[in-house]
């Protein structure tokens, strides 16, 4: 028994005895049962994150760890998506929505050290507004017409925009926006591969990743500066996240069911019996953005007839869809964008399932059945193709099973898996692809701009994007109502304006919406208190393991 | 031997930068590339001219033949650049994931050997007779059982039902259990075949029953005569072997989610990073040549019938 070892043991004391004292004030404070410190969360990944530049976070697995290492201006409530104080206590905008300044918190730091301070929030956001070319940042998606960012104080910090941006209070809260030390921006996007080099102010550090299997996050015990509202307040319960990639289905589930991992990403719809079956904990958050999807593409001659697209839309049987692959966690999409998601309408009427309609639609538009009972015009025999998209829960069965429906009628859908390349390639080909899986998530009216926009991610493969493929399809009545949504500054006027997108892209049967789609993730009763953000992402700051 | 070893290596030489020049034409031919995949298929939802500026930066744009004698000027002092997926150096890359590969293809290997040569000397004592039958009537038995599903049904008994071997976080012996177990099953199947037939012959070999009236018992003419002349076959598919081990490690460290080469392989295909596989072909390339060097240069020692100076063609 050395000095060290008693030492250590006094200090253990110490803490769990602060540790008890603060907790029984924190009950005393919120009036909720307080969790218990301390434990190591283990959490399956399926699949390995890539580089953690928060503007990246879009993507499942980063946007898992980037939420426990980050912090942002803002903080969306989950519940109630309103825009509450994080690192910012308190905001100004001006009337044109073109100037926005930031009060800063004082006294919060980056995990080096650093502090969190007027020069590098305003540091980030040129980086994230701008992108960075010598050092191959990207732009970030969530900010529109970003000019530039001004140091009023060292605790205050205001940013102009050429154009009125009413999404950008609520860019602000979202993963992509995460603050991240000026070390960190200081290297070249390429070096940031290794996790630890990422350096925020969140709840959690990165301590060390092995590339491709494994990460881990390590408590940061100074952490004292949670969203102002957050009913946890302090440093996180648990002292580690072991992030684990595990890319069978089977062996996640398994070793959440036989105790060898506390919480999982990634359970599709088939397993979730077997979960619930054995009193373990399903979590389903919704991603609250534009549903998951078939979007057609109108630069291809086969569906460049509005009655076309009806008649495959009247002929998709989405309820046979959703039952026959899917779960009550997948709810039958009734609009463009999710029932949860902001300026949401009902629009299920325009999505009925009518064969006989569908064939008299196509019919009347010179499509009748040829010899091998396949629907043909001038000699052009019917066939379209698209791609399953990898990263949407049982795409490729969803595709085959609408390939089924679409038969019945005389049409043919080929649903190709591909390699990356040959996918990516053919989906900015509206000749190869007339049609393709989509969806994304996020808790602002600019999601569905972000999603049709042919400078965004172009679903409906538009001129003006980044296919040189499209010959001549654009639709300027579509584009010009996108852009009034990320322009308009009235509240209200901007969500009659979303509800105005959904029936205009519904009444020219762009799109087939299928479900909306969720995250679904597998815990073990004795993990408490997981949260998620208001598009589905984990937080693990007020999570606590109690047997 | 000395003239005989620069010729080798020689060839090894010509025959990695064959490989790694074929591995870049086909590269090349595949539609798209990774900056595309990366940027394109992932949620960053850039704008044209960012997704252009980018190509440019990433050199995606530089005319092929320059592309080439720079990958080719880069490897040879040992930088194979970065990985667009992950954004690591290619070489720290490997340098994490080759030593496990190697480790558990190594153990594995030797497992199945063992494996193989304990079955073949069970079969050849008169009361396990059924137990070459078995293998003889059944050639296809531990050949036809896939590694993806045997190294489910592992994990599901060991681990999940009887709890005996964590896959998540475990040990680093406990790590390489199953695994091993799922890679050397089908690989020592082929072996054992090969050796009861070479045993059966050799047993048949004159020298055999030579050994015998001299007054060795059964069991040494087995293993001093019969085994050593009974190996050397099955040294041809070392390289064969070697192969399966490759693809074997793709699987099983996909299933129990373990760091190595084959994974990372699997990573790079499904996401085009070609400078990873580059080097991922450079290395399988010289797996293959240095296995069959040592094959080659194994075989005068075993058998003293070849030390005669006369060469076997490569």
């Amino acid at each position: 028994m050395s000095l060290k070892t008693l030492s250590l043991t006094r200090r253990t004391f110490g803490w769990i005895a602060t540790s008890l004292l603060l907790s029984s004030t924190a009950s005393i404070a919120f009036g909720q049962e307080a969790g218990t410190f301390g434990g190591t969360l283990t959490y399956l990944e399926q699949q390995p994150h890539t580089v953690l530049y928060p503007p990246a976070g879009g993507f499942y697995p980063n946007g898992g760890i980037l939420n426990q290492i980050t912090d942002k201006l803002t903080y969306q409530n989950p519940e109630t998506l309103v825009i509450e104080p994080w690192i910012a206590e308190s905001w100004e905008i001006n009337d044109t929505y073109t100037e926005f300044t930031f009060h800063l918190r004082d006294g919060v730091t980056f995990s080096d050290g650093t502090p969190v301070d007027a020069a590098a929030v305003a540091r980030n956001y040129d980086v994230y507004g701008l992108g960075d070319p010598t050092r191959r940042f990207p732009i970030s998606e969530v900010l529109n017409n970003y000019q530039s960012s001004e140091v009023i104080d060292p605790l205050t910090v205001r940013f102009h925009f050429s154009a009125p941006s009413a999404g950008f209070l609520q860019g602000t809260s979202v993963i992509g926006s995460g603050l991240v030390s000026l070390a960190t921006l200081d290297r070249a996007f390429d070096a940031l591969g290794d996790a630890t080099l990422i350096i925020g102010s969140g709840p959690f550090v990165v301590e060390s990743q092995t590339t491709g299997t494994e990460l881990v996050l390590k408590v940061r015990e100074d952490y004292n500066w949670g969203p102002a509202l957050h009913p946890h307040q302090g440093r996180a319960y648990l002292d580690e996240i072991r992030y684990i990639i595990v890319p069978e289905d089977g062996v996640r589930i398994g070793a959440l069911l036989s105790g060898q991992a506390d919480f999982v990403r990634q359970i599709q719809a088939y397993d979730e019996g077997q979960v619930t079956a054995r009193g373990y904990q399903l979590y389903a958050p919704s991603t609250r953005g534009v549903n998951n999807q078939l979007t057609f593409r109108p630069d291809n001659d086969l569906v460049s007839d509005i009655n076309v697209r009806r008649a495959l839309t009247l002929a998709t049987d989405r309820r046979e869809i959703v039952d026959t692959l899917y779960s009550a966690n997948y709810p039958l999409a009734t609009s463009v964008i999710a029932s949860t998601a902001q300026g949401y309408i009902d629009l299920s009427d325009q999505l009925e399932y009518n064969q006989e309609e569908a064939i008299a639609l196509l019919e009347a538009a010179g499509w009748h059945l040829n010899a091998n009972g396949r629907r043909e015009k001038d000699g052009v025999v019917f066939e379209l193709t698209a791609y399953e998209s990898l990263p949407q829960p049982q795409n490729r069965a969803a595709l085959q099973l609408i390939s089924q429906q679409w038969d019945r009628i005389g049409i043919t859908l080929n649903v190709l898996a591909g390699d990356a390349g040959t996918a990516v390639q053919d989906n900015l080909d509206p000749q190869r692809t007339g049609v393709g899986p989509a969806m994304v998530g996020r808790a602002d009216p600019d999601v569905i701009k972000s999603q049709y926009y042919p400078r965004n991610r172009n679903a409906l493969l538009q001129t003006g994007g980044v296919s040189d493929k499209v010959r001549n399809f654009h639709d300027d009545q579509l584009n010009g109502l996108l852009e009034a949504i990320a322009a308009e500054t009235d509240p209200d006027q901007r969500l009659s304006l979303v509800a105005d997108v959904q029936r205009y892209i519904l009444d020219q049967s762009y799109t087939i919406p299928i479900f909306e789609e969720p995250q679904v993730f597998g815990g073990a009763p004795y993990v408490h208190g997981v949260g998620f953000e208001a598009v589905g992402r984990p937080s693990f700051y007020a999570t606590y393991i109690q047997r | 031997m000395t003239g005989y070893l620069v010729q080798r290596i020689g060839q090894a030489v010509a025959v990695l930068w064959a490989a790694f020049t074929v591995a870049f034409i086909l590269l090349q031919m595949m539609p798209g590339d990774a900056v595309l995949i990366r940027f394109l298929g992932s949620d960053f939802g850039l704008s044209p001219e960012q997704i252009a500026q980018l190509r440019v930066v990433y050199g995606a744009d530089a005319p092929v033949w320059q592309q080439y004698l720079a990958t080719l000027g880069n490897a040879l002092f040992g930088n194979f650049g970065f990985s667009v997926v992950s954004g690591t150096p290619v070489s720290q890359e490997i340098l994490t994931n080759l030593p496990p590969t190697l480790r558990l293809a190594g153990i594995s290997f030797a497992v199945a050997v063992l494996l193989a040569l304990g079955t073949a000397l069970l079969a050849t004592l008169p009361r396990f007779h059924w137990l070459r039958d078995l293998f003889q009537a059944l050639p296809g038995l531990m050949i036809s059982v896939p590694v993806f599903w045997l190294a489910i049904v592992l994990i599901q008994i060991f681990s999940f039902k009887l709890g005996w071997v964590s896959v998540i976080n475990p040990g680093p012996v406990e790590r390489m259990i199953l695994p091993i177990i799922a890679i050397a099953v089908p690989i020592s199947a082929p072996l054992a075949q090969i050796l009861i037939r070479n045993i059966d012959q050799v047993s048949t070999s004159g020298f055999v029953p030579v050994a015998r009236a001299k007054g060795a018992s059964r069991s040494f003419a087995i293993l001093r005569h019969v085994i050593p002349n009974a190996l050397l076959p099955t040294l041809t598919i070392a390289g064969v072997l070697f192969g399966e081990l490759v693809a074997g490690a793709v699987v099983t460290e996909t299933v129990f989610g373990l760091n190595g080469l084959g994974r990372l392989a699997e990573r790079s295909v499904r996401f085009q990073d070609a400078a990873v596989l580059q080097a991922v072909v450079l290395i399988a390339a010289a797996g293959f040549v240095i296995v069959n060097l040592i094959v080659d240069l194994l075989y005068p020692i075993l058998d003293p019938r070849l030390r005669a100076g006369r060469r076997l063609p490569a």
